[in-house]
């Protein structure tokens, strides 16, 4: 007990980045659970009936908080704690303690908000739902969004501050992506949260919107880019390609991602300059992805071989390559043609597995076998366990990518023709089958993972010294 | 050195802001629709179902957000429809059908056996069971969706397509479908093809239809009156995809297709209209006993003055 306070209150350099990755790394296999057991659903409805907390309305705000706040956001915060302070030149953060306090923040945060969800305690606004409601007499206050918000500015501060007292004083792209993203954010998050005005209704779903767009723009994307820019030089023992490219996709990711939300609804009456103004600027993300993809796959130049041993690389490359896709198809489906024929369908759930789980969960699972070894002194417990982590999850969302997207094609095609969605729905059970094994698939994955990792930080007898520990830090 | 970081810093904030104003700021204070008659406060108990449909989920699943494409759903909203609407229900996903127009769509009834059950009134339907909702909850959830759409005209719901529509011009010219000639030539084929499911009076009881669980519809129903010439041509041909209609533009010629148009227009009771049909559905608000799947049809098929096996008596 003692010993277990000590370590999640403590000082030492990078433990803050060490508990952040091990709670999220819980919360993944959490909430992909979860995924698992509401796409069940869809094809045994009466399996869970009658049980209020397990209805799919509430399982699925359940799946997206816990990986997307809980895993994803957790994962990036580790990964900003750890690679910030080797930028700088720094040994750890700024302040480890405050670095570990955000840390439980934000896990006792996720557990009442989560518990919140399953029992109906919800803002019910798509990527914003953890709520915490308390009611003050007349007046109801979402806690929940006030300490995420408090959460990420110790977050953000923390950053700064390690930046500002770190010996390099030149700053390295990553951190260019870092500091931006932890600007944004918490911006986004309290808009998005409406937690100071309620608009009228489609100026509420404009502002929805808005969020829901860039928490994935401005956070995800910002966050994860900025890791892999940190990462691929490690890897592959290359300079980046180009230092120009990677500032002019961090200063056009900044103008176009914005103002894209409208994208999502693009068909309602909203006014028609705002979908311009979002189809547009849909459009030119080429610019910046192609920046940031032509950088990560010159500076792969010559060490494309290299994947087959390293595994970290291996689920760098798959990432990017998902990056890619996810890249390619976005545009696409903004534009208005093609969203007229897909929206609504699961072609867009597809999409969504595309970018979180496939590019960015896959650039924070690389990040974590690099630095799980460099943070502990160990090598990871067992590479066949990271192998096979490697691929369920990549057969996994492979499986899951294209029965999701034929079953959306199939329901456009569907109710194009008139069919009723109703009638039509039922034609959807061998795809929604086929989800569920991949989802399998990918939990099973990720049990793996949690495994090697815990074995790695918590038995040290059990794992192999790292030869020497280049960055010459030995923790835990 | 440090001098410029600040500057891009300052410029980036500022970019940021400029955006932040132009795509949520600007259309709040600018983008002021007024409201149409299909937009309306909501009364403490529907608002209070609307609640649980937020807190429920409903709206993963169901949109409220009619396209111009979405044939089968209604009329096509309007920013006016959403004065009222705060915080939005819009919805991303269509896994069930839009609900912007549901209400008056079904009995108060139905409703209730379809949030115990859904499988009990929907075959094969995949939207969970609320069985676990209070008595109050229920009532509140079905004041709410009964609020939906209200005052838009049910007979836009049933439209083919447009490929369809324009064939149907085409082809028109060959059987007059109003001639009792026409419908006369059409009973003895659908006596020979279609009885078997939909019964030889088109209740939708044939012997065959024992064995499914998507059951042949029952064209006595005066919902069926809506259907226009061309909705007709158009489901006998394409049939209905997802049960065991068939597609019969396969098999069977245009000119018999037309006289099946012919006679199947003759079934529906057009005693009714649609508005009557549902205010007498609402008097069978009498709790459905679920454990019998075929009660509340029988009491529907009662309510038409027809038994459902009196065809084969
Ligand atoms: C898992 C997704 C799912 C969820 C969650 C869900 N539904 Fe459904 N719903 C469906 C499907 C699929 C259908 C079509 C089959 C049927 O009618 O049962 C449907 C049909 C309906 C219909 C009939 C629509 C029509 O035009 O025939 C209504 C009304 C309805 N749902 C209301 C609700 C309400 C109210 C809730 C929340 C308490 C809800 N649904 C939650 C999937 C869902
Ligand atoms: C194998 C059984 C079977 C046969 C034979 C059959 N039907 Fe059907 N029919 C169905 C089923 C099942 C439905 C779907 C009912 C529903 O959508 O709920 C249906 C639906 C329909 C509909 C659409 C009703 C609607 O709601 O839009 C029409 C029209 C129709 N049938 C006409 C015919 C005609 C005309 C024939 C003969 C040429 C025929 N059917 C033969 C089983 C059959
Ligand atoms: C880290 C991994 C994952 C991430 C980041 C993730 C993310 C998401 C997101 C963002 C959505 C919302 C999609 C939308 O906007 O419509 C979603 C929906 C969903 N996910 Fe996941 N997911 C992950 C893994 C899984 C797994 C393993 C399963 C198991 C099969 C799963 C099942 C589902 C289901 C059933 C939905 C609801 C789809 C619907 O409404 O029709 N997810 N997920």
């Amino acid at each position: 007990m003692q010993r277990a306070l000590s370590a999640i209150f403590s000082r030492e350099p990078f433990s803050a980045s060490r508990n952040f990755l091990i709670t999220a790394i819980f919360w993944l296999v959490f909430g992909t659970s979860i995924g698992l057991i509401a796409s069940m659903q869809f094809t045994a409805p009466d399996a869970l009936a009658g049980v209020a907390q397990l209805s799919f309305g509430r399982l699925r705000p359940v799946h997206i908080n816990a990986v997307l706040i809980g895993w994803l956001s957790m994962g990036y915060a580790a990964c900003m704690f750890y690679i910030i302070p080797v930028l700088v030149g720094r040994k750890g953060i700024w302040s480890e303690l405050l670095g570990n306090i955000t840390m439980v923040a934000w896990n006792v945060m996720m557990v009442v908000g989560i518990f919140g969800l399953l029992n109906g305690d919800t803002e019910a606004r798509e990527y914003a739902e953890l709520a915490g409601t308390v009611q003050m007499g007349s007046t109801s206050i979402q806690i929940l969004d006030w300490i995420v918000l408090v959460a990420l500015l110790l977050l953000a501060v923390n950053a700064w501050m390690t930046v500002m007292t770190g010996a390099e004083k030149k700053w390295y792209v990553s951190i260019w992506y870092f500091l931006g993203a932890l600007f944004w954010f918490p911006i986004i998050y309290i808009i998005g949260n409406r937690a100071f005005v309620q608009l009228e209704g489609l100026n509420d779903a404009i502002t929805g919107w808005f969020y829901g767009h860039n928490i994935l723009g401005m956070w995800f994307t910002v966050g994860g880019v900025g890791i892999m820019y940190y990462l691929l030089p490690k890897f592959t023992g290359n300079p980046l390609y180009s230092h120009t490219l990677s500032m002019i996709g961090f200063w056009t990711i900044g103008m176009f991602y914005a103002p894209t939300g409208t994208h999502h609804i693009l068909q309602s009456p909203v006014p028609e300059w705002l979908k311009s103004v979002a189809v547009i600027s849909s459009v030119f993300l080429l610019v910046p992805v192609l920046t940031v993809l032509t950088n990560f796959f010159m500076t792969m130049k010559g060490k494309w071989h290299t994947a087959t041993e390293h595994i970290p690389l291996r689920f760098a490359i798959a990432g990017g390559i998902a990056y890619l896709l996810t890249c390619i198809q976005g545009p696409f489906q903004a534009t208005r043609s093609i969203n007229w024929y897909l929206h609504f369908s699961n072609w867009v759930v597809g999409h969504a597995h595309l970018a979180l789980l496939a590019t960015f969960s896959f650039f924070v699972f690389a990040a974590t076998y690099y630095m799980i070894p460099k943070m502990t002194g160990r090598k990871m417990y067992s590479k066949r366990l990271a192998v096979w982590h490697f691929w369920l999850t990549l057969y996994g969302w492979i499986i899951m990518m294209l029965s999701l997207t034929i079953a959306g094609l199939v329901q456009a095609a569907g109710w194009h023709h008139g069919i009723p969605v109703d009638q039509w729905v039922i034609e959807l059970e061998p795809y929604w089958i086929i989800r569920s094994i991949s989802g399998v698939m990918i939990v099973l994955g990720q049990i793996l993972f949690m495994f090697n990792v815990y074995k790695t930080v918590f038995s040290p007898e059990q794992c192999e010294e790292l030869p020497h520990s280049p960055t010459g830090v030995v923790y835990v | 050195m440090r001098i410029n970081y600040f500057v891009a810093g300052g410029f980036v904030v500022l970019i940021f802001l400029v955006i932040i104003f132009v795509t949520t700021v600007l259309p709040a204070s600018t983008f002021k629709p007024t409201a149409t008659p299909a937009a309306h406060k909501y009364t403490p108990m529907e608002l209070a179902g609307r609640n649980i449909y937020r807190r429920e989920g409903c709206f993963y699943c169901h949109t409220q957000f009619v396209r111009y494409q979405d044939r089968e759903s209604g009329e096509m909203v309007l920013a006016g429809d959403y004065m009222y609407e705060t915080p939005h229900v819009l919805g991303t996903e269509r896994t069930g059908p839009d609900l912007s127009n549901i209400g008056g769509k079904y009995a108060d009834g139905w409703h209730r056996a379809h949030h115990d059950n859904p499988r009990k009134v929907k075959p094969g339907s995949i939207m969970p069971s609320y069985s676990y909702l209070t008595e109050k909850e229920k009532e509140q959830l079905i004041a709410y969706l009964q609020t939906l759409g209200a005052g838009r005209k049910m007979t836009s719901w049933v439209v083919p397509p447009q490929e369809l529509q324009d064939e149907y011009e085409h082809v028109k010219a060959f059987v007059n479908v109003n001639s009792s000639a026409a419908a006369n030539s059409g009973k003895g084929i659908f006596m020979q093809n279609c009885a078997q499911c939909h019964g030889m009076t088109g209740e939708g009881n044939g012997p065959v239809s024992a064995t499914m669980i998507k059951k042949p519809a029952n064209f006595t129903r005066p919902f069926y009156t809506q259907y226009s010439d061309a909705m007709w041509y158009y489901r006998v041909k394409e049939g209905v995809p997802g049960t065991r209609m068939p597609r019969w533009g396969k098999t069977l010629g245009r000119e018999q297709m037309l006289y099946l148009v012919a006679f199947l227009k003759t079934l529906p009771k057009d005693t009714q209209t649609v508005q009557e049909e549902i205010t007498s559905l609402k008097q069978l608000d009498n709790p459905v006993d679920l454990d019998d799947n075929y009660k509340y049809v029988d009491q529907a098929a009662e309510r038409y003055g027809a038994s459902r096996n009196e065809a084969f008596k």
